[in-house]
């Protein structure tokens, strides 16, 4: 300690401390240096990827994980190929979290690597790094054998945000996994577009209701999301109440007038999630034809559902005092 | 050396820019500090350690006051706070923070601080309110504390672990000085002359005592105990709006939040015991805990978060998010009681009280550049009095008072103080350690807080504040003839009472002056059930005159985002209830 | 006056075996809010010195080497 504050000085024996016999000894200095803040700690750090013992490597993983850079990613890279699989989920834990996008360099050739685990960790690690030379290993990714690597594979086409990308993407919306799926449709989400918004559309029919609810949300932050109105309109009866009140709520976002009955059809629903959504959404179309659904709920049991409905009223008189005036 | 042994020392050190508390604000304040004038000396003091300390030691599950491009205005959420505030509010700072805010969150993500985000890369806000969207998650915001450490590494910042502030320094025409504090290992002490002084140092979060009376199972961070608002209170600095004390509704027994933040999202509810809604209150204030504070008392309690009509996929979603952050042990607690969300509810209390802008509006006055009424003197966090901080206001505001500090710092030489304040200081810390026997400091402060439960818990009853005030008198006599500390960490403690009692006293005093009703809870007197726009639509500033405690009224500001009275009615309409 | 002291169960428990203190490891110590751990004269490990325990796990979720159990207070659970 220097006086009462924290010492500058860590690196001075860093080496002489590394040597250490003792694989205790040695995870203490690790932990110095990863605090240290001094990038040449970098140098030291990378010298311990190879130490025998599999505790101090995880240690190391970690403290690489404080220095974002292109050295720091070679040597997180030695250990995402770890053999213990603490030190391999510590280096991905640690290369995820870097932004600067030099650090590409060292991950990209793990992305053909022989274990799952490994072109996981790696398509992580890239999508923060937004590199365009990422997309095309990435588009390879999405024929992975791996369900968890397409998943990630996603990522990395997503973050980049590119319309080529988008037949790629539509693909992914029919693969044999619901989480590759759900993540395809996220991904689309990029793009105000109508191919984007029609791919989204067609996984409406999805066999996997959280697809679907992921689909019914999506299409309302999309600027071409009336494309899909009749089948939103047809997802108000869905199975699972989650994909109805996704929905409902992207309808009304767009205030689709055509979906003030069915929607209104909903607020009598056991769930009282779901009878807010649809009274909101009725408050944002403001169709007058949604008064005798909402004079229904104003006096529901559900604060949450009442507040809305009242508001919701509050609007259709409002846009009926203005036209009659 | 035995442990904690006591060491009699004092030394000196300057700086241009003093941070006290390494919490959330205080490291972004002394970040923007050095990043202004990276010649210049920062420290950043800390009572525990930086890489863990304060309100987010284990990180944070999402931030809930977000103002985001495309899904909130600075606008509207200016007015969400002013009316969640009953109109109290300065909107200035409040208005500012939400133009900045989204500035800081992309560059916490450029720290490696992990927000969720779509599989596009934006970020995945989540609406809880009617009005606004402002939740961004943060399933891996256990992260948090370690990416600012990093920065504060990298910028070669000052930093003192383990020393406690205990008083400012003055000069004698009020400007600030510096500070004086004293290590928790050893008890030496340490004088920081600085030509300003940032106060970043959390909540008053010991003040009342959990209904487990473990006395650190607090709904705050249990270091969080008021030294701040002591500190600031005795340098002469305003407080605003004590009155308006915090209180959170909570896991029972836990004491940690549910969190209806995380789970709401996803479709959670509040639900009494008939399993119906019954808050009515759109915004966390103290409207929606009076509502919870009726229902426990009705015949309808307990009050429950209900999770189990959640598909089994949501659940898990929602448990991977409570169990590893912010307070990671709730799911050992939950294992431990044989709860499991997807049969049964979480059962619900109110906590103690405290003060912390943070949440409420209670806080150390400070105008849009967080500045207090003490010049050179800044204040930024839960201490300070932007209300509804929340973790990203303490981030936004800090960098605010760090930029500002330092600009202070390069146009102002040191300010000259009494070397007998030091000394008189020095009396006043060590002399629970110069005494043979007496009273230990954890049963002053147990009383002093079971004192604040039985007398000053809302609903506030004014004969019951003055009886508690003589009680809490009887309490300051024995704290200040009789406590004993045998060792460092003791002394630790005893300072730590020191400030508990005098924001006890600061609690009663704001509570029984203000003659209105407001803030639904937070401000309930039974004597005044009414809210008195007429007389009391404006602040409370608690400070110390001529060594005495008094209060005074101010002006709320004129309104930059103006209110129009149908905006107005409709948040009141929408607190109408079934029966009306 | 004499003071008595009174027994607590502690919250936090350290596992001699796994703890690296004696190795000039003090992340436990270094990291908790409260300040509450110490490593012992005696045995050269981390213990809990005080019972003023926020539950919060730093101490736990730091150790290098997974010596560190976080238990909920007895007075809470």
């Amino acid at each position: 300690m220097a006086g009462p504050f924290e010492s500058y000085d860590n690196l001075d024996d860093a080496d002489e401390r590394l040597g250490a016999a003792d694989p205790g000894e040695r995870r203490v200095a690790i932990i110095a240096l990863g605090h240290s803040g001094d990038p040449a700690a970098v140098r030291h750090l990378s010298g311990m990827v190879a130490d025998p013992n599999a505790g101090v490597r995880q240690q190391v993983a970690m403290a690489l994980g404080e220095f974002d850079g292109p050295e720091s990613a070679a040597a997180l890279a030695k250990l995402l190929v770890d053999p213990e699989p603490a030190v391999a989920h510590a280096a991905a834990d640690s290369m995820a979290e870097f932004k600067d996008p030099a650090c590409a360099d060292a991950i990209l050739p793990l992305v053909k690597h022989g274990h799952a685990f490994v072109r996981m960790g790696a398509l992580r690690a890239l999508k923060e790094l937004r590199r365009k030379d990422t997309l095309k290993p990435a588009l390879e990714a999405l024929r992975d054998s791996d369900a968890a690597v397409r998943v990630q594979a996603i990522g990395v086409i997503g973050f980049l945000k590119l319309e080529e990308s988008i037949p790629a993407l539509t693909a992914s919306t029919g693969d044999s996994d619901a989480h590759v799926r759900r993540a395809a449709v996220s991904a689309l989400a990029f793009s105000q577009l109508k191919p984007a918004a029609e791919s989204i559309t067609r996984t409406l029919g999805d066999e996997d209701w959280m697809v679907r609810e992921m689909a019914a949300e999506t299409l309302g932050q999309n600027a071409n999301g009336m494309v899909a109105a009749d089948q939103l309109i047809a997802a108000l009866t869905d199975d699972f109440w989650q994909v109805r009140l996704k929905a409902i709520r992207s309808l009304g976002k767009m205030k689709i007038d055509r979906a003030v009955l069915p929607i209104g059809k909903c607020i009598t629903h056991e769930q009282a999630n779901l009878r807010k959504e649809a009274a909101a959404a009725l408050g944002e179309i403001a169709d007058p034809a949604a008064e005798p659904f909402l004079v229904l709920v104003a006096n529901d049991s559900d604060p949450e559902v009442r507040k809305n409905a009242r508001w919701a009223l509050q609007r259709i008189f409002a846009k009926k005092a203005k036209t009659s005036s | 050396m035995a442990m904690d042994e006591i060491v009699d020392g004092l030394s000196e050190v300057s700086c241009d820019v003093l941070v006290i508390g390494g919490g959330t604000a205080g490291p972004m304040a002394a970040l923007k500090a050095k990043l202004k004038n990276p010649k210049a000396n920062v420290v950043l003091l800390e009572k525990a350690n930086v890489k863990r300390s304060g309100a987010i030691s284990m990180g944070m599950d999402g931030l809930n006051n977000a103002v985001i491009p495309g899904y909130a205005t600075p606008e509207q959420y200016t007015k969400e706070i002013t009316i969640a505030n009953d109109g109290i509010v300065d909107q200035k700072a409040v208005y500012k923070y939400a133009q900045n805010c989204y500035k800081i969150i992309e560059e916490l993500d450029s720290f490696g601080i992990r927000f969720l985000k779509n599989e596009n890369g934006d970020y995945a806000v989540k609406k809880v309110h009617h009005i606004g969207t402002y939740v961004l998650p943060m399933p891996n915001g256990e992260t948090v504390k370690k990416a600012i450490y990093r920065q504060l590494r990298r910028a070669r910042i000052l930093i003192s672990n383990r020393y406690m502030a205990t008083r400012l320094l003055t000069s004698s025409d009020g400007r600030v000085a510096g500070a004086i504090s004293v290590n928790t290992r050893t008890a030496e002490m340490l004088v920081i002359k600085a030509k300003a002084v940032i106060l970043c140092m959390g909540a008053a979060g010991r003040l009342g005592l959990p209904t487990s009376g473990y006395m650190f199972g607090t709904y705050e961070n249990a270091a969080n105990s008021g030294d701040g608002y002591a500190m600031a209170y005795h340098a002469g600095a305003a407080l605003a709006n004590l009155e308006c004390f915090q209180i959170n509704p909570l896991i029972k027994d836990y004491n940690g939040p549910a969190c209806a933040y995380v789970a709401g999202p996803f479709g959670a509810f509040t639900a009494n015991n008939e399993g119906s809604r019954f808050i009515e209150c759109d915004y966390w204030s103290g409207q929606m805990m009076l509502e919870f504070y009726n229902e426990l008392s009705s015949g309808k309690g307990p009050v429950f978060l209900q999770l189990s009509h959640l598909h089994e996929k949501t659940i898990e979603e929602i448990e991977s998010t409570l169990h590893k952050v912010e307070r990671p042990t709730r799911g050992l607690f939950q294992k431990g009681r044989g709860t499991d969300y997807r049969t049964e509810s979480i059962e619900m209390h109110i906590s103690e009280i405290g003060f912390c802008s943070g949440h409420s509006a209670s806080g150390v006055l400070v105008d849009d550049f967080a500045r207090t009424t003490v010049p050179g003197l800044y204040a930024a966090g839960d201490m300070a009095s932007v209300p509804h901080n929340y973790m990203l206001g303490a981030f936004t505001n800090g960098s605010v008072a760090g930029t500002d500090a330092m600009e202070f710092a390069d146009n102002h030489d040191f300010a000259a103080f009494d070397a007998a304040d030091v000394a008189k200081e020095r009396d006043r810390v060590m002399a629970p350690t110069k005494r043979e026997d007496g009273i230990p400091p954890n049963q002053i402060e147990y009383k002093a807080r079971r004192l604040v439960n039985d007398y000053l818990q809302p609903p506030k009853v004014t004969r019951k504040f003055e009886l508690g005030q003589r009680r809490l008198a009887e309490v300051r006599e024995d704290m200040e003839q009789q406590m004993i500390a045998r060792n460092s960490h003791e002394l630790l403690r005893a300072l730590e009472t020191q400030s508990i009692l005098d924001c006890a006293d600061m609690a009663a005093h704001a509570s029984l002056y203000r003659e209105e009703s407001r803030w639904g809870l937070y401000h309930l007197r039974t004597d005044f059930p009414e809210k008195d726009n007429e007389n009391w639509f404006c602040h409370t500033l608690l400070s110390k005159k001529d060594g005495k405690m008094t209060s005074e009224k101010r002006d709320v500001e004129p309104y930059v985002v103006p209110i129009a009275d149908e905006e107005k009615d409709l948040y009141d309409k929408q607190r109408i209830r079934a029966s009306a | 006056m004499p003071l008595a002291s009174y027994q607590t169960f502690v919250p936090v428990v350290v596992d001699d075996a796994k703890c690296i203190a004696d190795k000039g490891c003090t992340v436990c110590v270094d990291v908790c809010p409260l300040d509450v751990l110490r490593i012992s004269d005696m045995t050269g490990k981390a213990f809990m010195a005080y019972d003023e325990c926020w539950y919060c796990m730093p101490c736990e979720a730091d150790c290098p080497t997974g010596a560190v159990t976080v238990n909920i207070p007895y007075l809470l659970r």
